[in-house]
């Protein structure tokens, strides 16, 4: 129990320092308040049960890393149980309550608690040893980061890390030091009554002095760090749960329209990101997890979304009080991150997807790029003359749009006009699959597979556009609205039931996109077909392909809609053995062409793509074929297994070529004859 | 002040040009616009100037294809405060190099800009005459194949390209007219939304003439270049395609 006098010096502390922290959380509430848009609140009263659940059961946390993950889970649950802990120190503090030796619940409480005290412990001193003594946690050496982060992260760990150790140790050791005084162990708090032998033959007044000492360096020391933890990464514990519950429902595939200010669109500045990017930075705990799934900083390149999320906090904790109270932050790009990286995005949503607490640095990437695409900052040439084509010829080749069904007529069958008369399928071709001459035999080969299987189908010809999937993630907005425009207007004219995409961008657009312009249709990427056709004998296989390949999940189809079952699906069907790459799945590397990198000039560096074929390779010298799903996938993987010199090992394919290598169509038999005689 | 820069729409090479039955024009209805690209590099490089000096951009055209608002409200979006159309009973002739200059003659004036840019040349002023024949009708200074300006002490630099690799800087005297061949760096992108925004809220400002005399050169019969031989590809090992290489070489008597 504690004296009179230390009684009011406690009541006072915590006055003074529950002030300050309101003071703190006030300023990053105003803060965040300044962001674009609102909450709806109405989430949180249907969200806070799933959500806690899944948070309850560290599930975001155990996507990756299993040992740091349980790890965390220590001190997690250690932390949610000192919630009670903490309340039942103070009452005994207090008024001298005590659960010592008792039966019953306040034994399991003591149990629970000695035994969680010992997983923090255990937990802390793992995850300061692995930041400290393993140092995983780099930047490479192109990422910005704000001068107060370089110390900053260092510094901010081992303070929240040191609360931890000392805030949970001396309340452990207190007990120890109480069960000492009781001079019988405490079976209900095993590992304390062990510590409590190092207390053996401690004067009573000792042991006095020492039971006060661990009450103030338990409760006391949660009074000295209150005023500092909403500026520390410890705020993730409030932030986080919030990001999670309050995240609006809407698909990974659809991004919302620009912010606008003033009739500047996009996010230049701080405040013209959207409140939940501001939540993001208080969110953030700094695991760098973003950063090592990210393509562009896999490659060297100048993007860690980890770093943007870091800065973001950092600059805002810094200036607080001018933020908070209306003052104009300087541009994202001198405070956030930079030009370079900004570009070097490839819209994958890896990081997305990774992130334990629900932040999506990639929205911020995209809105300062629609902030730089709308003040006119000089673009790649590249992107420019690809943006300056789709808008004057709604394809990126800067070809005429009549050529764009040019494919066709190598066909030996007419392929319905679907403008002109109903059709069950609406084949949405896309740009690489049209005009690419690389790829137009595969299109043609779906053709070939579609007719084939009796399917109906037709095409929109010269009235199709790209769908502007990746012009609205390069930033350009009013291109992408006039690329749907130009689209819907198109698809008004055809009758249909459903949509077929060969590029699983369109796919992305038309599926999640389009409808928030009114379209609602049926959209299938030709792999759901494909599979479907194989299945039900429509497609039958008359010579099974044996070779062992492997898949790579384009980014728009496996992550961003999760169709990852129907290509292998088809792989099975055709009796070929899949192996897969470490990362695939929802989890795939991405090639390195979306949000439209595609378009740009890849700087001499390293390409993800070239990663990704050694990933391949690594799976066994037999492997035969990179099998791909998606147009650009075939570009940037023919390139890649050529640079990296395994072109006679490595064969990139695109899955539809083996569905007809095994049914037989256009003198494709032969090849298929040849795979089975080679392959082991 | 003001800066004036002429452009001028033609017709998109990208797309197939089909001769109408005439033969003496391009099948109108499958023609597309595009601006000429040197005129392009004209407004670039009048941006570039004005953002420095503080001048006034302003685009004109003559409107042959009545399509030149989509070129001229791009103009505008890119930063170009006034557009104007010259007008009138010309559309769908292809105006001599000579007879535009005329045409635009008055409107210059009524500007009374210090300088004047267009592109060096057009795909129907290939020999490059529009800059030269507004300087002499104006009176100005004159200087084509610029590749850089700049306006300073009351006089325009003007860097232009000779040949070989060597270009020359001129001083002239303002006004003067400029035929421009490529400006600074490469003409800016323009978003889709800026142009929308501009087309919705500027307008584009109309110059009515009554053309006279002749005013297009008359055209005898339209046709496609005739096509010349073929590539040929080499194939083979390396001292294959070296042997063939010098038996083609020896052929023709290079060697």
């Amino acid at each position: 129990m504690l004296t009179t006098s230390e009684r009011i010096a406690f009541v006072l502390i915590a006055l003074a320092s529950l002030l300050l922290t309101a003071h703190g959380v006030s300023r990053i509430v105003r803060a965040i308040a300044r962001g674009q848009g609102r909450p709806t609140w109405g989430l949180f009263f249907r969200r806070v049960i799933p959500v806690s659940l899944d948070i309850l059961l560290q599930r975001p946390i155990f996507r990756t890393r299993p040992l740091v993950s349980a790890l965390h889970a220590g001190v997690f649950f250690a932390f949610v149980f000192y919630g009670l802990v903490n309340i039942l120190d103070l009452a005994e503090g207090f008024t001298g309550f005590s659960t010592l030796h008792r039966g019953g619940i306040a034994a399991l409480y003591n149990l629970i608690a000695d035994l969680l005290s010992v997983a923090a412990l255990v937990g802390m001193v793992g995850l300061l040893v692995r930041r400290f003594g393993l140092r995983p946690f780099r930047f490479n050496e192109r990422v910005f980061l704000l001068p107060s982060v370089r110390f900053g992260i260092s510094r901010d760990s081992a303070i929240v890390g040191g609360f931890i150790l000392l805030h949970v140790g001396s309340r452990w050791v207190g007990q120890a030091v109480r069960i000492a005084e009781s001079e019988r162990a405490d079976w209900s708090q095993p590992t304390a009554s062990l510590v409590a032998a190092l207390f053996h033959g401690w004067s009573e007044a000792a042991l006095t002095t020492a039971s006060h000492v661990t009450w103030w360096l338990a409760l006391g020391l949660i009074l000295a760090f209150l005023p500092y933890f909403p500026y520390s990464k410890h705020i993730h514990l409030f932030m986080a749960p919030l990001n999670l519950i309050l995240r609006e429902e809407r698909p990974l595939g659809q991004l919302e329209p620009p912010t606008s200010s003033n009739g500047a669109l996009g996010a230049e500045r701080l405040e013209q990101l959207r409140w939940y990017q501001l939540l993001d930075g208080y969110a953030c705990i700094m695991c760098n997890r973003c950063q090592d799934v990210c393509p562009a900083h896999g490659t060297g390149r100048a993007l860690s979304p980890a770093a943007l999320e870091i800065n973001k906090r950092y600059y805002l904790n810094r200036n607080l009080g001018a933020f908070a109270g209306g003052a104009t932050s300087p541009p994202l790009l001198e405070i956030a991150t930079t030009k370079e990286a900004v570009w070097s995005c490839t819209t994958c949503a890896a990081c997305v997807r990774i992130c334990p607490v629900g932040n999506r640095p990639m929205l911020d990437l995209i809105d300062i790029r629609r902030a730089l695409v709308n003040q006119g900052d000089p673009l790649d040439p590249n992107l420019q003359a690809a943006l300056e084509s789709l808008a004057r010829y709604g394809n990126s080749f800067g070809k005429p749009a009549r050529q764009r069904a040019r494919w066709t007529k190598e066909l030996p069958f007419p392929i319905k006009d679907a403008r002109k008369e109903p059709v069950e399928y609406l084949w949405f071709v896309g740009d690489f699959a049209s005009f690419d001459p690389r790829m137009q035999e595969n299109t043609k080969i779906v053709a070939q597979l579609f007719h084939a299987a009796e399917l109906d189908f037709g095409i929109l010809y010269e009235d199709e556009r790209n769908t502007g999937n990746d012009v609205r993630r390069v930033g350009e907005e009013g291109l992408f609205e006039m690329l749907v425009e130009q689209n819907l207007a198109a698809l008004e004219k055809a009758q249909f039931r459903a949509i077929v995409t060969t590029d699983p961008h369109s796919y992305n657009a038309l599926r999640n996109e389009y409808p928030a312009y009114g379209f609602q249709v049926p959209v299938y990427h030709y792999t759901e077909l494909l599979a479907d056709l194989l299945e039900r004998g429509r497609l039958r296989v008359q010579q099974p392909l044996t070779a062992a390949v492997t898949y790579h999940d384009p980014c728009y189809l496996g992550r961003y809609n999760r169709i990852t079952a129907a290509p292998r699906r088809i792989l099975h069907a055709l009796g070929l053995e899949l192996r897969e790459m470490p990362r695939h799945g929802e989890n795939t590397y991405c090639c390195g062409a979306g949000g439209g990198r595609i378009w740009m000039d890849s700087g001499g560096q390293e390409r993800p793509s070239e990663q990704r074929i050694r990933e391949a390779v690594a799976l066994g010298e037999d492997l035969r074929y990179f099998v791909v799903a998606c147009p650009k996938d075939m570009a940037m993987y023919s390139d890649a297994v050529k640079t990296t010199g395994y072109e006679a090992q490595l064969t990139v394919i695109d899955v539809a070529r083996l569905v007809a290598m095994a049914v037989g169509i256009n003198g494709l038999e032969r090849e298929s004859i040849s795979v089975t005689t080679e392959a082991p | 002040m003001t800066i004036v820069v002429v452009m001028e729409q033609v017709p998109d090479v990208v797309e197939e040009l089909v001769i109408a039955p005439s033969g003496t024009d391009l099948d109108r209805d499958a023609v597309s616009y595009v601006i000429n690209e040197y005129d392009d590099h004209a407004l670039e490089e009048a941006l570039l100037l004005a953002e420095a000096t503080g001048d006034e951009v302003v685009a004109v055209g003559i409107d042959t294809t009545g399509e030149l608002d989509q070129a001229l409200y791009t103009a505008l979006a890119k930063g170009a405060r006034r557009a104007i159309k010259v007008t009138g009973d010309f559309e769908g002739a292809w105006l001599s190099t000579r007879a535009a200059a005329q045409l635009l003659v008055p409107v210059i004036k009524e500007l009374d800009p210090r300088l004047v840019l267009t592109g060096v040349q057009a795909p129907d002023d290939l020999d490059g005459q529009l800059a030269p024949t507004l300087s002499a009708l104006l009176g100005w200074p004159h200087a084509s194949v610029v590749i850089s300006s700049e306006i300073a002490d009351g006089v325009v630099r003007a860097r232009k390209e000779l040949w070989a690799g060597i270009t020359m800087t001129l001083e002239l005297e303002l006004p003067a007219v400029l035929g421009v061949q490529a400006a600074r760096q490469a003409p800016r992108y323009v978003p889709i939304s800026r142009v929308r925004q501009v087309m919705r809220e500027a307008s584009i400002e109309t110059r009515e003439v009554e053309p006279v005399g002749d005013l297009a050169p008359s055209l005898m019969r339209l046709r496609f270049p005739a096509e010349t031989s073929q590539a040929e590809m080499l194939t083979g090992n390396a001292s294959e395609i070296a042997d063939r290489l010098i038996e083609l070489l020896r052929a023709r008597g290079l060697l």
